[in-house]
């Protein structure tokens, strides 16, 4: 009886300890995205050039290559889109990496979240695998592993080699910017967007350079100087999900 | 002698047909545990199918137990306490069934609990989780009782067959706990659906207020069909055929208030064209979805069963009743699914320009369809032997409700 009270006790001890911690994390987090907002950290972004990209699809293969997707996922699709003159027009479509992600909001146990950079993230070994996020996001940016991925992966090594772990059955997946190569380069002290390294594995493999990458809040980073110099435009602006992911149309003056 | 064991008692044949299939569905779902959902014809483009389906359903048709708990507990209607304890019983099953369901459904059942550590108070799954996982606990609690008048039970444990029956004291506080947390998840699972801005179908409120509606009508109306049944298939179960009729005049009306609250919310959406969301009505009202929608949904979900149950005549004849209230079950079961499939079937394109729809297909794999028969067979199986062995279809019960109404009041005083 002594000993049922005692773990009675204990038990909820460990609650109050448990709802301390999460309370002290949410404490935590917002002080994070605080500190974001005052010093306007930074914020990584792409640009997709349509008027270049001739739909090679080197960017999908060298995503599965870096990222160890299996065949039958994409975190990068290219569609052709329709024809400007005589040339035809592709969209490719990573992760947006919204400002406002549908996919973040609607996560039963937090999976997905919002990075400081910017960068929506997904914890693997969190993931329950409800798939919803799914079902939420505007873009099909999301896939889920229906089965295990156990054999070799036919990208590699022609395009490149493993930089992240598999992700297992049941969990679901989608484009991370390659923030391995990012968070690794910069703590190296290389320039993402502009040392191939520290850049996403499709914007380097582009043949023709239809991708650029970098900072956002950085007037001076290669994505700031095209985005003020020529019009642009992102998939489903009407949705308000504010994507990192800026198109430049491919327009008959562009043409060579 | 040998004449006694070759004949199969009804009551045998229909226990072992249900172990039968529950047997099927349990081996199904070892196999979609140990191969994974591959074994489904779920893809990305319809992550969510026949389980959903069955999971959505099992929540609505367990709403009869915060619905009648309410009545009972709270408005002070005693004469409705014995529908109300089968409604308990059948919410608690329910739930089970949802929760089986959402273990097959979700591609990490080791990671079932990670909704209750890691918490996104944005995501209306994680409430609807939350609810569910508090609500079955309330139920468990409100069931005490009913497993207190297992025979074996106060035979061999009186002790504990009597600390059982004790929770039936506090049961208007289970109730209102009942209550708040039904109100919670039953609309939330349609505002799950609701919120979604990238399925322009689904893209309203109205879907969470038509869910708890019909849920209620839904939930009431397995209740009293369960009920008639029950005491037309053993001795074990015994009705007051007038709380019956009244309960089922009452689901006629909550079925008046559904009609009424669908019809606005389609036809509101027939004025001007939204990309997606009119191809997702089309396929209601003329596409695959049409017969589901007008026949299984608005004829025979609905329309019929209010005019059955709302004549008096009609009420007052038990099959043309049982008919009415089977019809008002299929119909939510169908509601349900066309909620689900009309938004999931349209692929609106995120390219650029007018944004384009396209269609998909789903249809459940033979693999879906045993589990999910075996689950519901788990029910049915649970619903029969609760029937047999602890009374839950009663009328004649003592519930002890004149000793009760004292002994809430002096609810410190009871724990000894």
């Amino acid at each position: 009886m002594s000993e049922n009270r005692i773990s009675r006790r204990g038990f909820i001890k460990l609650g109050v300890a448990g709802a301390s911690v999460i309370a002290g994390s949410q404490i935590i987090k917002r002080a994070q995205a605080l500190e974001t907002v005052e010093t306007g950290g930074r914020k990584w972004a792409m640009v997709i050039d349509q008027s270049k990209c001739t739909g090679c699809d080197y960017c999908t293969l060298a995503c599965r290559a870096h990222n160890d997707i299996p065949p039958e996922i994409s975190w990068n699709i290219v569609t052709k889109t329709g024809t400007v003159g005589a040339q035809d027009v592709y969209t490719p479509r990573p992760c947006m990496q919204c400002h406002h992600a549908p996919c973040v909001d609607v996560c039963p146990v937090r999976a997905s979240s919002y990075r400081p950079d910017g960068i929506v993230s997904m914890d693997y070994d969190r993931c329950i695998g409800c798939r919803y996020c799914e079902i939420a996001c505007p873009y099909g940016a999301r896939s889920f592993n229906w089965k295990l991925f156990d054999g070799p992966n036919p990208s590699v090594p022609e395009w490149g080699q493993p930089e992240i772990e598999r992700r297992p059955r049941g969990v679901v997946e989608k484009c991370s910017f390659c923030y391995q190569r990012i968070d690794r380069g910069l703590a190296l002290g290389q320039t993402p967007g502009v040392d191939e390294d520290a850049t996403p594995a499709c914007v380097v493999a582009c043949p023709v350079g239809a991708r650029l990458f970098g900072d956002i809040n950085d007037p001076e980073s290669n994505v700031s100087k095209v985005l003020k110099g020529r019009t642009s435009y992102r998939l489903r602006e009407d949705l308000g999900t504010s994507p990192r992911v800026y198109y430049l149309s491919a327009t008959e003056e562009q043409q060579p | 002698m040998i004449t006694k064991i070759r004949k199969i008692s009804p009551w045998m044949a229909w226990f072992s047909g249900l172990a039968v299939v529950t047997a099927a569905g349990a081996s199904a779902g070892v196999m979609v545990f140990w191969k994974g959902l591959s074994l489904t014809n779920l893809t990305d483009m319809v992550p969510w199918g026949l389980w959903i389906t069955i999971d959505l359903s099992s929540i609505a048709m367990s709403a009869g137990a915060f619905s009648l708990c309410a009545v009972v507990y709270l408005l002070g209607l005693k004469r409705y306490e014995a529908v109300a304890r089968t409604a308990t019983f059948i919410g608690l099953l329910g739930y089970t069934i949802a929760v089986l369901t959402l273990l097959l459904d979700i591609g990490r059942p080791d990671r079932f609990w990670h909704a209750m550590v890691y918490w996104n108070k944005h995501s209306l799954l994680w409430e609807v989780t939350m609810c569910v996982t508090f609500y079955l606990v309330v139920l468990a609690l409100e069931a005490m009782p009913i497993f207190a008048n297992f025979s074996w039970l106060r035979n061999h444990w009186p002790k504990l067959s009597a600390k059982l029956s004790r929770v039936h004291h506090y049961a208007p506080y289970l109730a209102i706990a009942g209550l708040g947390l039904s109100m919670l998840h039953q609309s939330s699972l349609g505002a799950l659906y609701g919120v979604l801005k990238a399925r322009p179908l689904w893209y309203r409120p109205d879907i969470s207020v038509l869910f708890i509606i019909s849920a209620v009508a839904g939930g009431m109306a397995l209740t009293v069909l369960a009920s008639m049944l029950s005491v037309r298939a053993t001795k074990h179960a015994n009705v007051d055929n007038n709380i019956l009729d009244r309960v089922s005049f009452i689901i006629g009306w909550v079925m008046v208030a559904y009609l009424y609250f669908r019809f606005w919310d389609a036809l509101s959406m027939t004025y001007t064209y939204e990309p997606g969301r009119t191809e997702g009505l089309h396929l209601l009202t003329g596409g695959p979805l049409m017969f589901n929608f007008w026949i299984g949904e608005v004829l025979l979900g609905a329309v019929i069963p209010i005019i059955l149950l709302l004549n008096k005549r009609t009420r007052a004849l038990p099959l043309w009743r049982m008919l009415a209230l089977a019809l008002v079950v299929g119909g939510v079961v169908a509601y349900r699914w066309d909620t689900n499939m009309s938004g999931l079937l349209i692929i609106l394109s995120y390219l650029p320009g007018e944004p384009s729809v396209t269609y998909t297909a789903y249809r459940p794999s033979l693999i879906e369809f045993l589990s999910g028969a075996g689950i519901i067979g788990y029910g049915l199986l649970a619903f029969s032997l609760g029937v047999r062995y602890l009374k839950v279809v009663d009328h004649n019960l003592e519930i002890a409700h004149v000793e009760e109404s004292k002994a809430v009041k002096a609810i410190p005083a009871t724990g000894d």
